[in-house]
């Protein structure tokens, strides 16, 4: 029942080899239902290394529910998520611990603990001291912890905070707020990073700011998945763009190519296209109603469009 | 009629000095003040009853006994606050922060405590007749000593929008107290002399406290004490002394322990060392609940249980001779027994709810404590195996016997006698000492860093690759443990061991519900916070005897008023002390517990 | 009697009872995710109210007609005590950590209990509550007695009644709505506030029903009571699926039933003769308790709650 037809794209310009080529994310046929709502419908995506991919759409198309199944916040109901060729698992601290790092739509810091604090949970899962560790002392103890501090304010000074180190989260400009977030992110040392709308309510300095930020991620060797709604940032960055519309992907190619495909514009815009994902249930719904409105009288199928009547 | 003429007001643009309660003149209030800290002090060297009737030996001129003493203190301390808020040289080191709302605070609590004094008097005594001279002049100077103090200008000048104006916002405001600036870092051994001083302070204080022979005295006790420490905050001198001791952490611990340990020698009558073993337990316990609820902020409500799980096992294996079992095991032997059955229980109860939502760990650990009291209550022949011989409990547990030193006997050690339970009381504080190492390594380290994370936002800390599951279970575990090792020579302690001391609530700590309002109303998440809740929660009963019945009602009330109005305790977090770090950062959160989402 | 139908309706019975003091706990819950631990003592003070009222009345009123006042009033108290603790208490907290509304909770659950113990006359002891004057009603297979026919009325009626209420009646679908997402509710012009206050309304009330089954059924009223039974009444909500009222009614009579069983069978069971009869069943409520979370822990009939990532 798939109506859709995805245009397929130009090969991405490979970035910079830093770590191993090759594909990175591999999302195939993936599929959130929540009972009867299906949120996310077959969407395939891969993601090579060195790439900067964004994945744009209008509001409640679906992008976090995505990002969330491929991160094991949600498992997903249909579809597999690899990593490097590794099929991922369904909890999330496995996820991160692969590889894949995520930041978050709406801040989800550690409110009430320090900049510093928050990187070096990030490291969490690139250490191993344990409580008997802890307990103990070892010298190996005093190493690793000097180690992570080292590593966390390397990340700090590469996003800029590092004069805030012993600053609460909570107390940060909402910028610096959405930097330290992806310096927590980062501190996984990830192959893979999800950011989940990083300019929301930024400026337009900030914003040049964070494409540099993420410029400088994708040179160190990490990939970078993005969801966006600043098109400008898309067109800037990514080497390719999905969009997803209701739950389907519609169309991914290069940012012009998709910028100037008259579907996006539309799906953007609710005005009603052919071949629009979720046409089919609209037009049971309008047959339903048309139902109860006129009795007995058996109307219409539902197709043709009614004037100015969105998705 | 007269035309209106424009009465001169006052410039409201310009933020003036905020008035207190009572709008005095600066000078008038000032000189209130210290008349009345001055006649109070003057009056407590006067007899203020005639009778030996009210205790404490109020009666005779020249000889502060009992509450005078207190008043004494209180009326001393207001005069030199008062005197340092005038800038009277040499004194400024007292009031680095705010100058009059200190002098405020201990004129409210000498006030408080004299008065309260002379009402006791008149109670107990039956009319204020029986007052002496003593007792009239300490009342009135007290009461122009509030005037004075209530007329002092606020600290801080008032929002310039919204000043303050009605009666209760200018009370309230005259409470606020400017922050410090940093102050100067002394030479080291200056400091570790503050310290030691302090500490040295501290211990004498709650000597006094322990020691407090009959009930008003220690309300006066409360009284005095109470208002001056918030004095002591407000003033700053509190944030300066944070900073002296964040700076020589190590040696403020070793001074605390010397000053614990230095406590029983102290101490002439048995009675008030028996306290302190009895305190320290409680104490103990519940610094370990504060592992699991105030670093991984895991809620159990069945805490007391571990602490039983652990006195069953040694007592079992004491040798006693009502124990089931026919063995005696060395200490040592004893306390891994204990351990290990705790931990059992804990991994037991924490496997299956650890995974679900936080609030299930409530009710299981809630059902569990009495589960754990109904079954050795069950467990005695007839309606169960008999295991732990049922209601009676297990008594005789016999003395301890380490290195040949026998805990029950007294013994005298460098002229200092040490009778059964200063015994028990040091070798409690080793235990003590463990459980604060233990929960200051896990603190600053990856895991109490985690569980910080889990507690702030679980789901984006498994984001960032935490095994919540794994943690959590570890914190409940090792929560488990440290109660039960302290179980272990709780058992010997009170040698015997009966269910009824593992209930959720009763008069006497411990109890899981005393034990969660220790580590709440102390402050969760620091050392000293559990430890001062426990002794508060501990001597308050203990020495109230007299409210014998609302003792638990106003318990219930107190819980309810501190979620309200002070969640986070007396003893704040270290990181809202994160403004003495060298960022110099002043930008810190009133409070640990805040309100409102992101 | 041992034989298994009296013991069926013994745990029935005794099932209905935990229902509705568990439809309060999973009333409030699927709403604000608050564990009251006060609903027991508002289940305590309804049967102090009961039996106050009864005391009112002049002298050898007919418990049957003095019935319809003891409920009355009987809810009336719990209401007052649910709705009080929700403004005062609780609703200051909301929007704060979740450990201070649970913390005083407790608070107010020892207050509620000792505030009987120390001001009620006599409150330190059982008060006993009137009790229907007659034999047991004898059905054959088993017996039930006098007073627990209330119960076997009142508990049905009251979820029939309830069910229409939160199905049929706007106020009901708009605490639907509350309960599964109480930020979009707001949006659609739903008083979350006055929503809350009913739900906490409403648990009470059931609470005062249960503890007038409860009265009449055991013959009297402490201040300890509203302790083990709001313990056992939140392992009913949890077994039947926090936040589903049907649930809350099904997990409690599993849970009575459980109870009856193990108090007249588990001795038969070899090597555990020592483990059954009445000092034991609490532990294997317990029992069950910890096996539903680890087995189901959605509950019999799943949960209801606010998803509030």
């Amino acid at each position: 029942m798939n109506h859709m037809t995805t245009t397929s794209t130009t090969p991405a310009t490979p970035g910079p080899a830093a770590g191993p080529g090759g594909t990175v994310l591999e999302a195939t046929g993936v599929t959130m239902r929540f009972g009867g709502l299906t949120a996310v419908r077959g969407v395939d995506l891969t993601v090579d290394s060195g790439e900067i991919v964004g994945l744009i759409g209008p509001n409640g198309a679906g992008k976090t529910t995505f990002f969330n199944c491929l991160t094991g916040l949600y498992v997903p109901t249909e579809g597999t998520v690899k990593y490097r060729g590794t099929v991922l698992p369904h909890r999330s601290h496995l996820v991160t611990k692969a590889g894949v790092a995520r930041t978050f739509q709406n801040i989800r810091l550690f409110a009430n603990m320090t900049v510093l604090e928050n990187v070096l949970v990030g490291r969490h899962t690139r250490t191993k001291e344990g409580l008997w560790s802890a307990l103990l002392r070892g010298p190996g103890f005093r190493k690793a912890e000097r180690e992570s501090e080292e590593r966390a304010m390397e990340l700090l000074e590469f996003t800029g905070l590092d004069t805030k180190r012993d600053h609460l989260a909570r107390n940060l400009a909402y910028g610096e707020q959405r930097k330290l977030e992806i310096a927590r992110a980062l501190a996984s040392e990830p192959g893979l990073l999800l950011l989940d709308e990083p300019t929301a309510g930024m400026n337009p300095q900030e914003t040049m700011a964070t494409q540099e930020l993420v410029r400088a991620i994708r040179r160190q060797g990490t990939a970078v998945l993005v969801i966006e709604h600043d098109m400008r940032f898309i067109f800037n960055m990514c080497d390719r763009v999905a969009v997803l519309v209701q739950g389907e992907k519609l169309v991914e190619g290069s940012p012009q190519v998709v910028q100037s495909d008259e579907r996006v514009v539309a799906a953007y815009l609710g005005t009603p296209f052919e071949g629009e994902p979720g046409e089919s249930e609209a037009a049971e719904v309008r047959a339903a109603e048309a139902r109860e409105a006129g009795g007995t009288s058996s109307s219409g199928s539902g197709e043709g469009k009614k004037e100015g009547e969105g998705k | 009629m007269t035309p209106t003429t424009p009465t001169a007001t006052a410039d409201k643009t310009a933020p003036g000095p905020v008035p207190g309660l009572l709008k005095l003149p600066a000078h008038i209030a000032r000189w209130a003040t210290l008349a009345g800290a001055t006649g109070v002090l003057l009056s407590t060297f006067l007899a203020w009853t005639w009778t030996a009737a009210f205790p404490g030996n109020l009666t005779v001129d020249l000889y502060p006994g009992g509450l005078q003493v207190l008043a004494l203190t209180g009326a001393l301390l207001t005069l030199l606050f008062a005197l340092s808020a005038q800038g009277v040289r040499g004194l400024g080191w007292l009031t680095p922060g705010g100058k009059h709302s200190p002098v405020l605070l201990l004129a409210l609590g000498t006030a408080a405590t004299t008065l309260y004094s002379v009402a006791a008097i008149a109670q107990k005594l039956g009319g204020l007749v029986n007052l002496e001279p003593g007792g009239w002049i300490a009342g009135i100077a007290s009461v122009v000593l509030l005037v004075g103090a209530l007329g002092l200008p606020a600290d801080t000048p008032g929002d310039a929008v919204r000043p303050p104006t009605s009666p209760h916002q200018r009370l309230l405001h005259s409470f606020k107290a400017p922050t410090p600036e940093r102050g100067p870092v002394l030479p080291s051994w200056a400091e570790i002399l503050i310290i030691a001083a302090v500490v040295g302070a501290g211990l004498e204080v709650f000597a006094y406290g322990i020691s407090t022979p009959y009930g008003e005295l220690f309300i006066g006790y409360l009284l005095t004490t109470g208002f001056a420490l918030a004095a002591i905050t407000r003033s700053g001198l509190n944030r300066r002394l944070s900073a002296v001791t964040a700076r020589h952490r190590n040696v403020t611990v070793a001074a605390a322990f010397i000053a614990a340990f230095i406590f029983p020698l102290t101490q002439t009558s048995e009675a008030y060392a028996t306290l302190g073993a009895y305190i320290l337990i409680f104490a103990t316990v519940a610094l370990g609940l504060n592992v699991v609820v105030g670093l991984a902020g895991l809620l159990d409500l069945g805490y007391v249980a571990f602490l039983g799980v652990g006195a069953y096992a040694a007592a079992l294996v004491s040798g006693s001779p009502y124990s089931t079992l026919d063995v005696q095991f060395p200490f040592w032997a004893a306390v891994l027994t204990g351990i290990g059955a705790s931990l059992v229980f804990g991994v037991v109860i924490g496997a299956p709810t650890l995974r679900l939502r936080g609030d299930y760990l409530a009710i299981v650990t809630l059902g569990f404590g009495e589960i754990f009291r109904i079954a050795m209550q069950n467990m005695d022949g007839t309606s169960g195996p008999n295991v732990t011989n049922g209601p009676n409990g297990i008594p005789n547990i016999p003395d301890l016997e380490i290195l040949g030193f026998n805990l029950g006997e007294e013994h005298t050690i460098l002229g200092f006698e040490l009778g059964r339970f200063s015994n028990y009381y040091l070798l409690m504080l080793i235990f003590t000492g463990i459980v604060v190492l233990v929960f200051r390594r896990s603190d600053q380290s990856r895991i109490g860093r985690a569980w910080v994370a889990i507690r702030e936002d679980e789901t984006a800390a498994r984001a960032m690759g935490i095994n919540a599951f794994r943690l959590k279970l570890m914190a409940f575990a090792l929560g488990a443990t440290l109660a039960g090792m302290a179980g272990t020579v709780q058992a010997h302690v009170t040698f015997t061991v009966t269910p009824t001391q593992y209930k959720f609530v009763e008069v006497v700590p411990p109890n899981s519900a005393f034990l969660l309002a220790a580590v709440i109303l102390g402050g969760m998440g620091t050392v000293s916070g559990p430890l001062i809740g426990a002794a508060l929660l501990y001597l308050i009963p203990e020495k109230l005897e007299f409210m014998a019945e609302y003792q638990l009602l106003l318990f219930g009330i107190a819980l309810v008023l501190l979620m309200r109005f002070r969640p986070e305790g007396l003893v704040a977090d270290r990181r809202k002390q994160l403004e003495f770090h060298d960022t110099g950062q002043l930008d810190v959160p009133k409070a640990g517990l805040t309100k409102a989402g992101v | 009697m041992n034989d298994l139908p009296q013991q069926l309706a013994n745990g029935l019975l005794l099932g209905g009872l935990y229902g509705l003091i568990a439809v309060g706990y999973t009333m409030v819950y699927g709403i604000v995710q608050l564990i009251n631990f006060a609903h027991g003592e508002i289940f305590m003070i309804g049967g102090f109210g009961a039996l106050t009222a009864y005391l009112w009345l002049p002298e050898n009123t007919s418990l049957v007609i003095a019935l319809p006042f003891m409920l009355v009033f009987a809810v009336a108290c719990s209401v007052l005590v649910g709705i009080g603790a929700e403004r005062f208490a609780y609703r200051p907290l909301r929007g704060g950590p979740r450990l201070a509304p649970l913390i005083t909770a407790i608070g107010l659950s020892i207050a509620l209990q000792q505030a009987i113990w120390a001001f009620y006359p006599d409150g330190t002891k059982s008060r006993s509550f009137p009790q229907f004057h007659g034999e047991s009603l004898d059905f054959g297979a088993f017996t039930i007695g006098r007073g627990d026919l209330f119960l076997f009325v009142a508990a049905p009626l009251s979820m029939i009644g309830l069910g229409f209420f939160v199905s049929k009646t706007r106020t009901g679908r708009a605490m639907q709505a509350t309960s599964q997402d109480p930020d979009t509710a707001k949006l659609m012009g739903i008083n979350t506030d006055r929503i809350i206050v009913t739900a906490f309304a409403i648990g009470s009330a059931f609470a005062a029903v249960a503890a007038i089954a409860h009265g009449l059924k055991y013959g009297e009223v402490n201040f300890k009571m509203g302790f083990i039974a709001g313990l056992k009444a939140f392992t009913a909500a949890v077994l039947g699926g926090i936040g589903n009222i049907y649930g809350a009614m099904l997990g409690g009579v599993v849970l009575g039933l459980a109870e009856a069983m193990a108090t007249a069978y588990i001795q038969d069971i070899p090597g555990m003769s020592q483990l059954g009869g009445g000092s034991w069943k609490d532990v294997w409520a317990f029992v069950l308790l910890i096996l539903v979370l680890l087995l189901r822990p959605q509950g019999l009939l799943g949960e209801r709650v606010a998803d509030r990532a």
